[in-house]
């Protein structure tokens, strides 16, 4: 498995994802919010796709590329996303933002321009309790032509 | 002290999200899986499995069926019958469906998030056996049929057979779901659901209808079924027969609304009243008519 580009190796298969990114590699931006997939604050990209790290164990994705919020850093500098949500204040707490900014990031790689729908259907799956999910949608708007 | 029998060191604290699961074995062929089936509890997406492991349940031993390399394709089209993967992620199934089964694309469409959609597969779904299980209503309008492995060999099951309650299927401890066949509709198909928004919501009720429109308006091979109003999901034949060969108009319409209620006697429970289930699920026929 691959983490941020990393070869890893997770010494137990049965653990789940979001426990053994935060646990032992020690990446700590995925957050357990519902534990359900619910709330997608534990949002990661396994080979591309957004995908709740809380549903999913490391032994069921051993050959797969994950990436984390913290892995859309490029040579320290923020991910346009991360950017934006900074730009329009589209996080307060804070606790839900990097399952946003995964999720963001992957609906702009498969479709740099997307229409209002696509943004809403590709927000379905985080919950944010502070914003009111304005801001947030206009975040993603200001990175769209 | 020890949990269910299990070691200590395998008990993790539910509060930090640790499940209690010994060993994990991730088949890669139908050939492994068939030498392995019947020693664990098959794991999919995992969307629905590891909720519930989550919340207490235990399983000792997960077999992982979402990496076995000679899967059938998430979607083969074949004279006439579409072959459904039941162990692709919905995503894809929703991808490579492009346009055809409309109503089984637009439940898939619906189906939890994209997050939950990227793992959850039809087969899940299936075997979960929810009474609100979102994929069912349409298959079981269509008139699927599921094929089912087992380490010796295959047999179909027609889907309005294939679960027997909540959480119950016909599928035996050492058995697998691999294809649901579903014949292109002769004519229309949909699907609607009521629930408390649009994406993560289990279904309040939900209506997938067949049916052939002629010329005239006049409505023929009427299949119309409904989830979270019984235990599985059922077909209403009162209401279906109220439309067979008839014309639309208001009268008729509000003749199988009225047959669809009566025919059902759901529950009350924390998402709606039975009263509100039989209001609602004459309200989706009205506007599935009116589609």
């Amino acid at each position: 498995m691959k983490i941020n580009g990393r070869e890893v190796t997770p010494p137990d298969r049965a653990q789940r994802l979001l426990d053994y990114l935060r646990d032992v590699v020690e990446l700590t931006g995925a957050k357990e919010g519902c534990g359900m997939g619910e709330c997608g604050a534990c949002t990661v990209l396994v080979d591309g796709d957004p995908v709740c790290a809380c549903l999913v164990l490391v032994g069921q994705i051993e050959e797969s590329d994950v990436v984390t919020v913290e892995g859309l850093v490029e040579d320290g500098r923020l991910h346009p996303v991360q950017q934006a949500f900074v730009d329009h204040h589209a996080s307060q707490c804070g606790f839900c933002t990097p399952g946003f900014v995964v999720s963001v990031a992957a609906l702009l790689t498969r479709e740099p321009q997307p229409d209002e729908w696509d943004v809403r259907e590709a927000l379905e799956g985080n919950l944010c309790r502070c914003t009111g999910y304005q801001s947030i949608f206009n975040a993603v708007v200001s990175l769209v032509d | 002290m020890s949990l269910h029998g299990l070691p200590v060191d395998l008990q993790r604290s539910r509060l930090t999200g640790g499940l209690i699961v010994v060993k994990l074995a991730t088949p890669r062929s139908m050939s492994e899986l068939r030498r392995l089936a019947g020693t664990g509890r098959l794991i999919a997406g995992g969307t629905d499995l590891l909720v519930q492991m989550r919340d207490g349940r235990v399983e000792a031993h997960l077999i992982d069926i979402s990496n076995i390399m000679d899967a059938p394709p998430a979607v083969n089209f074949d004279d006439g019958v579409v072959e459904l993967s039941a162990l692709a992620p919905i995503s894809r199934i929703v991808d490579e469906l492009d346009g055809r089964l409309p109503g089984v694309a637009s439940s898939a469409r619906l189906f939890g998030s994209l997050q939950i959609r990227n793992r959850s597969t039809i087969g899940g779904n299936l075997a979960n056996a929810s009474p609100a299980a979102d994929m069912i209503p349409p298959l079981v309008a269509a008139e699927a049929v599921v094929v089912i492995e087992r380490p010796a060999g295959s047999r179909t099951v027609p889907i309005g057979e294939f679960a027997t309650g909540p959480a119950r299927t016909v599928l035996e401890s050492d058995e697998w779901l691999t294809i649901v066949r579903v014949p292109l509709p002769p004519g229309e198909e949909g699907f609607l659901k009521l629930g408390g928004r649009s994406a993560m919501a289990i279904s309040i009720v939900s209506l997938a209808w067949r049916w052939v429109r002629s010329s005239d308006g006049t409505l023929i091979g009427v299949r119309l079924t409904l989830g979270a109003v019984a235990p599985t999901v059922v077909r209403a034949p009162a209401a279906e027969a109220a439309l067979e060969g008839r014309q639309p108009s208001e009268a008729v319409v509000a003749e199988a609304v009225d047959a669809l209620r009566a025919g059902i006697s759901p529950i009350d429970d924390v998402r709606g009243s039975a009263w509100y289930r039989q209001q609602v699920a004459g309200d989706l026929l009205r506007q599935a008519l009116a589609s």
